[in-house]
């Protein structure tokens, strides 16, 4: 299940099964899922796409699903399913952090439309997901002298200056500087400092 | 429906604070209470119980002076009788000693006269001795007679002197000097008193004899004091009196006395003269006989005194009693006049005719009319409402005939001005203290209040459970709704997977196949939901029996008369005798019948009372039994009579608006008709045909 599908989960077997084929047809990746349950069961952190939930189920209901999802740390966009009196449950599931909510009975075009959508924010996320983690990794082969180094170029300073607060020489700190963008692999400071900031920026979340 | 107030709580709860206000409170301001006497600290009352106070006092005034009176009397009759035994006393004292004198004056003359035939003729006539013994008795005093010559020698006596008897007894000093005296002065002498023997006390007369030739000697008579008085005395005087004498020391020489003691106060001394020489004669009343007369008197005055003061005392006694009770008597009549005052239940009495005998405040507030305008007043009472004018005067007159409900009937009243409200009446009869009745006790509450807080709460409960029916409908509807939605929104998923297929340019046929069998199935499943709604509705498909429709209608009135009477309504019947029978639901024809009365109830709401009837009727029209519900109510203009049997349509504020909608599906189940026309009279009339049962 490493590839990005959208999970449908719904009691009802006939829903599950119209909306494979909807999907299908839309070329869209999905797998069914025939209660909460069993999707919270098999769900693995690597699996991505997105979810498209029912509200009114036989046991879980679609709003619990979501908040162990939630609880789980599991960021897939949730797209839910509600039928004419469950309005104000998904406005709320929607503050909580839903991806959308769609109206039963429903456009099949606009549900495939989101999902759609959904599945491709899940494929940026997971994009900068990828990249993150590179970068965390490369800042993981630094030394702390080539850290320290590090710091005071993304601070715009000049090897002289870098050279005269550490109390080292030029030609060291040209060797660490080398080194840094070499296990970086960066070729300038500028790049340097886009790729850090990728991570610090994301680091408050 | 659990958590709500059945109604009778709910009237029971409402209720209550009428009977809590009925409690009667007992303080009583007495000064604003007519009919009491004022209050026992005026000044004009204070004067009265000054005068009841006299009136009192006169009875034992009168008596103690009547008693202090009859006891001056008494002291003065005693004192006049005192008075005048004082009197006879001195009178017989008087008497007794002139007898004395008398006596001794007479025994002198008669010594004199035997001395001169003694001595002067100096012969011993017999004659002279035979008056010397008469003379010498006891009756005289005297107890002997000497004679002596000029010279005063003794020469003889009488009785004679005996050897045992000294001479100078008689001839003492005194004797010589005595005789002395009575030759000088020519006359008789009296001697003192002396002790002779025998203890007797005794004194002497000289008298001198005196001849042709002079002195001659001298008869001395020898008085004995004891005899002289004791024999003088008559026994009458002896009786009464004790008589003694006294010397000049104040000894007593010699007494006559039968009793002692003596009483003081009634004697009387005088002097004894002759003999003379300080000899006090004493005489001393005895205690005069008890007179009986008299205490008799005195005792029954005081007895009867005593029985008088007595008898007014118990008297008093017996007043302050009757004061008591009396008084005791006015605060308990007042203690009850002020309950009756301070009651919150109007109370009205009536004797056999009907007539107004009391009211009390209460009753005047509530009604608006003072006492003076109802007491007395007969039927029909000016707060009857005019508009229940018939009504009220048949429950009057069914209470009057003693069919008096205990548990009280309402009844709507009038006030004066003009106000209607509803009472609770309770009638009792009323009997007097021999038992008998006299007339009608009413209770009153004015109920006007509750009545209306029950009907807001019958109205409450009615629109809360119309809301809760139509949520439960709506939850029904609802969960019907997302049934359905499932199979239609797979349906409508398919059909767009389907459309996305034939837009691509190669179709495969057996998939697409696949996928409309499917959409055939969904289809299926939404019929099949919709089969067993059918199938719930069926379940309430009428249980049908042969049933008599006018049985049914009667029980069905009898279901609603009470809910009619309350409100004013009259059920009139007029149904077919030997009807056939129909083949029924009897629960779902009752409630056909009860809802149509209860539509025409609702419609003649605003009617005055004569045009409040509902009038159903039965008749067989062929091969069907018509049953006829007709109001005089406000009827049904065209577009109401359009709408009438649509679901959730109503025309009352508080209606769901399936009642006749639910009839007529009633109606239909039955392969009946449920119709309505124009009453001719006004109103509507409401029609009913059911099939004839065919055998």
């Amino acid at each position: 299940m490493t590839q990005p599908c959208a999970h449908i989960i719904d009691d009802d077997e006939a829903i599950r099964d119209a909306l494979q084929w909807l999907f299908k047809t839309r070329d869209v990746a999905c797998a069914t899922w025939p209660s909460a349950e069993s999707f919270l069961e098999a769900l693995e952190p690597g699996w991505r796409g997105c979810v498209v939930l029912d509200i009114r189920m036989e046991g879980m209901s679609g709003l619990e699903c979501f908040d162990m999802l939630r609880q789980r740390g599991n960021q897939l966009p949730v797209i839910f399913i509600t039928g004419h009196g469950d309005v104000p449950m998904a406005v709320a599931a929607l503050k909580k952090g839903a991806f959308d909510f769609i109206e039963k009975p429903f456009n099949d075009s606009d549900l495939v439309d989101i999902v759609m959508r959904a599945l491709e924010i899940d494929a940026n996320n997971h994009r900068a997901e990828t990249t993150r983690e590179t970068v965390e990794a490369r800042l993981a082969t630094l030394t702390a002298r080539e850290q320290e180094v590090m710091e005071l170029i993304l601070a715009g300073k000049f090897n002289k200056v870098i050279a005269d607060d550490l109390c080292i020489s030029m030609r060291t700190v040209e060797a660490h500087r080398s080194k840094v963008f070499e296990k970086m692999e960066v070729r300038s400071a500028v790049e340097l400092a886009q790729l850090v900031n990728l991570v610090r920026n994301r680091t408050p979340h | 429906m659990s958590g709500r107030v059945p109604c009778s709580n709910q009237r029971r709860r409402t209720l209550s604070p009428v009977y809590e206000a009925a409690r009667i409170y007992y303080i009583v301001d007495i000064h604003n209470t007519p009919h009491l006497p004022p209050p026992m600290s005026t000044p004009q009352a204070t004067a009265l119980s000054v005068r009841q106070r006299w009136l009192t006092a006169v009875p034992y005034l009168t008596v103690l002076l009547f008693l202090a009176v009859i006891a001056a009397l008494v002291w003065f009759t005693r004192s006049y009788d005192e008075e005048e035994q004082r009197a006879t006393l001195i009178n017989d004292v008087l008497w007794m000693e002139q007898n004395l004198q008398f006596k001794l004056e007479r025994n002198a003359a008669q010594l004199a006269q035997i001395g001169q035939e003694i001595l002067a003729a100096d012969r011993h006539q017999p004659q002279a001795s035979a008056a010397l013994r008469q003379l010498v008795r006891a009756e005289n005093g005297l107890v002997r007679v000497m004679w002596l010559d000029a010279t005063g020698r003794l020469q003889g006596a009488l009785p004679p002197i005996g050897d045992g008897e000294m001479l100078g007894e008689q001839l003492g000093e005194q004797s010589a000097a005595n005789l002395r005296l009575a030759k000088a002065l020519e006359r008789r002498v009296y001697g003192p008193v002396y002790a002779a023997a025998g203890d007797r006390q005794q004194f002497e007369v000289h008298v001198p004899i005196y001849a042709e030739n002079g002195f001659v000697g001298a008869m001395i008579g020898v008085y004995s004091l004891h005899d002289l008085v004791t024999h003088e005395l008559p026994w009458w005087f002896a009786e009464r009196y004790r008589v003694s004498v006294h010397d000049s020391d104040g000894r007593e020489l010699v007494a006559k006395s039968k009793v002692a003691p003596l009483s003081d106060r009634q004697s009387y001394s005088m002097a004894f003269d002759p003999p003379g020489g300080g000899l006090t004669l004493q005489v001393t009343a005895y205690q005069g006989e008890t007179r009986w007369v008299q205490v008799l008197l005195i005792g029954s005055i005081l007895l009867l005194g005593g029985i008088l003061v007595w008898s007014v005392l118990q008297l008093r006694r017996e007043l302050q009693r009757r004061h008591r009770a009396e008084q005791a008597l006015r605060s308990e009549s007042l203690f009850r006049r002020a309950m009756e005052d301070s009651m919150l239940t109007g109370l009205r009495a009536r004797d056999l005719d009907g007539r107004i005998t009391y009211v009390n405040p209460a009753f005047c507030r509530m009604v608006g009319y003072s006492a003076e305008e109802l007491v007395g007043r007969t039927p029909p009472m000016p707060y009857w409402d005019p508009e229940f004018l018939q009504q009220t005067q048949e429950i009057h007159d069914r209470i009057l005939a003693g069919d008096a409900s205990p548990e009280g009937f309402e009844l709507r009243l009038r006030r004066k001005n003009g106000e209607r409200f509803d009472a609770l009446i309770f009638e009792a009869p009323l009997i007097d203290a021999a038992g008998r009745q006299t007339g009608w006790m009413g209770s009153m509450l004015d109920i006007t209040a509750q009545k209306h807080a029950e009907e807001l709460a019958r109205q409450q409960e009615e629109r809360l459970q119309a809301t809760s029916r139509l949520i439960t409908m709506g939850e029904m509807a609802s969960t019907l709704a997302h049934e359905l939605n499932q199979p239609l929104a797979a349906i409508a998923s398919y059909n767009t997977g389907c459309l996305n297929r034939l837009e691509q340019p190669e179709i495969d046929r057996s998939e697409l196949k696949d996928i409309f069998d499917r959409i055939g199935r969904q289809a299926r499943r939404a019929g099949d939901i919709i089969r067993r709604v059918h199938d719930f509705v069926r379940r309430s498909e009428p249980k049908r029996e042969r049933l008599d429709i006018n049985l049914m209608i009667r029980e069905a009135i009898g279901l609603i008369e009470a809910d009619s009477t309350k409100r004013g309504m009259r059920i009139e019947t007029d149904l077919e005798e030997a009807l056939p029978s129909v083949a029924a639901d009897p629960v779902m024809i009752e409630q056909v019948i009860v809802n149509l009365v209860r539509n025409g109830m609702d419609a003649m709401r605003d009617n005055p009372p004569a045009r409040r009837t509902v009038r159903v009727s039965t008749r067989r029209e062929g091969d069907t039994l018509v049953v006829r519900v007709a109001d005089n109510g406000t009827g049904i203009d065209a577009e109401t009579g359009r709408r009438l049997f649509e679901p959730f349509f109503t025309t009352k504020a508080e209606g769901m608006g399936m009642g006749l909608n639910i009839c007529r599906s009633i109606a239909e189940l039955h392969h009946g008709r449920l119709g309505f026309e124009t009453n001719p009279d006004g109103g509507t009339i409401f029609t009913l045909s059911l099939p004839v049962e065919t055998p």
